[in-house]
């Protein structure tokens, strides 16, 4: 008993974190229906970030995830305002090869200049945790965990309650009408893009406390935002949450029960079984599926 | 007129790139002909992909055995020096790449080959090598999968899979004291780790442990808390992890975050990597490690001289601490000279008969390959960290520092 609840809490911090590497993703895929390759990398350099601030200049990495969030945000949106904006509106199939480059640009660039060595972020508190009865709470984590909601409750506000946010929304249900509004497309998809690489640099940092990265880890958060992003649902900004969330508890209940082989086919599993019964993911909403594009 | 100087501009350009493609074509790019007065030997490597790391240490114990030797003017084949010229392609970490690689070699005529980093990668690599009649040498594929199909044509200047978790249970069977009864393998899920578990586990049951069942986790997976928490309630005296850095390193910290505490960590191949102590610092006090090489080992050889030297060379040229990953591409490097040289003469097939013939000292230890084509007398050292340096426990003879035991604190 106490092995299933140590899991199934293990299993919730580790969700919460991967709904934030995702809600990014969710995102620009929702708003702008790209599916960014890029994530992952920018995870990664994330991380780098937060190293490199945390190494130079002693930054705690819940200080350096906004330095991590700040360049990002400001790649982000150059990517978006000057590069991708060019396709955008071409097929999806040009956006994927495009932001596929990027990713494998931004991977080699960080290869060469990091080398592949793998880093972490060391702070004096990361990996203690506090004994809960015979269950652990390992405190890195949980901070981790608690930065996760936080910033996922602050999109959500910001989406809801402010008129930058509203217009993202507007922009990604309907562009011709947004436009018609007086909404400037282009910078609102640049801003879009720049918020959800600012999120995956944050969650970079995080994962660079918690664990290990190197460059080639990139790939793997990319797949990792693709599923939790799909599980989701798009058009929810707590889809990417709760589906972070699902998959770190199957996650965690799979490995107690099934051999560690099985755990990554488990997640793929809950992924079809979910899209056979909700097409459009836990939470997502189905309009989505039909916006106007203009 | 503008025009016309375009166009023969581009004519000319054209005409260039053509040559240039058919030179590169129709050149025979020496191959391993001592007529240019050049070795030339074919390095797949994994320099970009999941295993760029490891990949980017074998190429510099490469590039280190080609300076050294090109520094003596070369290998010395028929009263000709001949200099080195290893020549690198990515294979992206991807075995059937390696492979293909092996195979453009070959149509290049370069018949002289060293390995790819990684059992998966020179296991594919292998098979090509056999079918093309060419000859490689192997610098890091351990798996004892590799020796067990038949091939003439691959020989491996390291220690097989199998003594990779083995040498730390002996290490312990033999130094720790009070001695720990029970024993759990965590395990990567790749072939070779696979079967460094089993060589572990059988070794451990040898020598009086109780051995629990092992626990296995995906390839490369940076969250193995499920094996902690399902071993934790069992309260294993030793965990030993058949891992590979992420792995290894994810053990040691999440061990930590779920109050997981054994009288010792011991685990392969990520100890004694710089790395371990750099991602894990005060956390990787006293983790037992195995390693292929270290700066102890004994013997030596004309290019490179001793384990020290050879540590002091690494350390000079590329700036850090020599990685046994290092260490063993020089060695494989080595084997390969002191065949050319042995042989007189560069042809894959005379090449082979000196490799299977071989017999002799280096900073690595001695190398002499069986009729399987594995390093006979290659034995693994297990190392500690200690005040955030690897130092060789074991074999005593080889030892630097005593054991510390217990390994965590209690």
């Amino acid at each position: 008993m106490t092995a299933f609840l140590q899991a199934t809490l293990y299993g919730l911090l580790q969700g919460g974190l991967l709904g934030l590497i995702a809600v990014g993703f969710s995102l620009v895929w929702g708003v702008m229906n790209i599916v960014n390759l890029a994530h992952g990398s920018f995870v990664i350099l994330g991380a780098y970030i937060g190293w490199q601030v945390n190494s130079w200049l002693g930054l705690d990495p819940f200080v350096g995830m906004f330095v991590a969030a700040a360049l990002l945000f400001a790649l982000g949106y150059v990517l978006q305002r000057w590069l991708i904006n060019l396709v955008v509106n071409g097929p999806i199939f040009i956006t994927l090869l495009l932001t596929f480059g990027l990713d494998l640009l931004i991977v080699q660039g960080m290869n060469i200049a990091f080398s592949a060595d793998y880093r972490s972020i060391q702070t004096s508190y990361g990996d203690n945790s506090l004994a809960l009865g015979g269950v652990r709470l390992p405190l890195g984590r949980l901070l981790a965990f608690l930065v996760a909601i936080a910033v996922t409750i602050a999109l959500v506000a910001v989406v809801n309650r402010t008129r930058t946010g509203m217009s993202i929304m507007a922009t990604g249900m309907d562009r011709g009408a947004a436009r018609l509004m007086g909404i400037r497309a282009r910078h609102v998809y640049a801003l879009t893009f720049g918020i959800a690489a600012a999120l995956a640099g944050m969650a970079g940092t995080m994962i660079g406390m918690v664990g290990t990265f190197n460059p080639p880890a990139a790939g793997g958060y990319t797949l990792l935002s693709f599923v939790i992003a799909v599980l989701g649902g798009l058009g929810n900004m707590y889809g990417a949450l709760i589906g972070g969330l699902v998959i770190g508890l199957v996650e965690a209940w799979g490995g107690q029960y099934l051999s560690g082989t099985w755990v990554n086919a488990l997640a793929f599993l809950v992924l079809v079984i979910v899209l056979m019964i909700r097409p459009s993911g836990l939470v997502g909403r189905a309009y989505y599926a039909a916006r106007v594009e203009v | 007129m503008r025009l016309k100087k375009v166009v023969a501009t581009a004519s000319v350009v054209a005409c260039a790139l053509a040559l240039a493609a058919c030179g590169a074509k129709g050149e025979a790019p020496g191959g391993n002909s001592g007529e240019s007065g050049k070795l030339t030997i074919g390095a797949s490597l994994s320099l970009t992909g999941k295993l760029a790391r490891e990949g980017q240490l074998t190429q510099e114990g490469y590039q280190l055995c080609q300076d050294k030797v090109n520094a003596q003017g070369g290998v010395p084949v028929g009263g000709k020096k001949l200099k080195l010229d290893i020549q690198y392609q990515d294979d992206t970490s991807k075995p059937d790449t390696a492979a293909q690689l092996v195979d453009q070699f070959n149509d290049k005529g370069v018949k002289l080959i060293l390995s790819s980093y990684g059992s998966a990668n020179t296991e594919a690599q292998a098979a090509v090598i056999e079918r093309n009649g060419q000859v490689m040498v192997d610098s890091a594929g351990a798996d004892n999968k590799i020796f067990s199909k038949g091939y003439k044509r691959t020989f491996a200047v390291l220690s097989p899979a199998t003594e990779y978790a083995s040498s730390i249970v002996k290490a312990i069977a033999e130094l720790a004291q009070p001695k720990p009864k029970t024993v759990v393998f965590l395990s990567a899920d790749d072939g070779f780790s696979k079967t460094v578990t089993e060589g572990g586990m059988k070794t451990a049951q040898q020598l009086g442990f109780t051995v629990l069942d092992p626990q296995y986790f995906t390839n490369g997976t940076s969250d193995v808390s499920s094996s902690l928490i399902k071993v934790k309630s069992q309260k294993p005296d030793v965990i030993i992890g058949s891992v590979h850095l992420v792995e290894g390193v994810a053990i040691v910290k999440q061990a930590k975050e779920l109050g997981v505490t054994p009288l010792a960590f011991g685990e392969t191949v990520a100890p004694p990597t710089p790395d371990f102590v750099k991602t894990l610092g005060a956390q990787a006090e006293n983790v037992l490690g195995s390693s292929q090489w270290t700066d102890t080992t004994k013997g030596q050889d004309k290019y490179f001289g001793t384990a020290k030297q050879y540590a002091a060379d690494i350390k000079a040229k590329f700036g850090h601490d020599p990685d046994y990953h290092d260490a063993e591409a020089s060695a494989a490097c080595l084997a390969l000279a002191l065949a050319v040289e042995k042989a007189g003469d560069t042809s894959p097939d005379k090449v082979r008969d000196a490799l299977a013939g071989l017999d002799t000292t280096s900073f690595f230890g001695q190398i002499k390959f069986d009729s399987t084509g594995q390093n006979i007398y290659k034995p693994m050292s297990v190392i500690q960290v200690q005040n955030g340096n690897a130092v060789t426990v074991w074999p005593t003879d080889s030892a630097e520092a005593k054991l510390i035991w217990p390994g965590t604190k209690q």
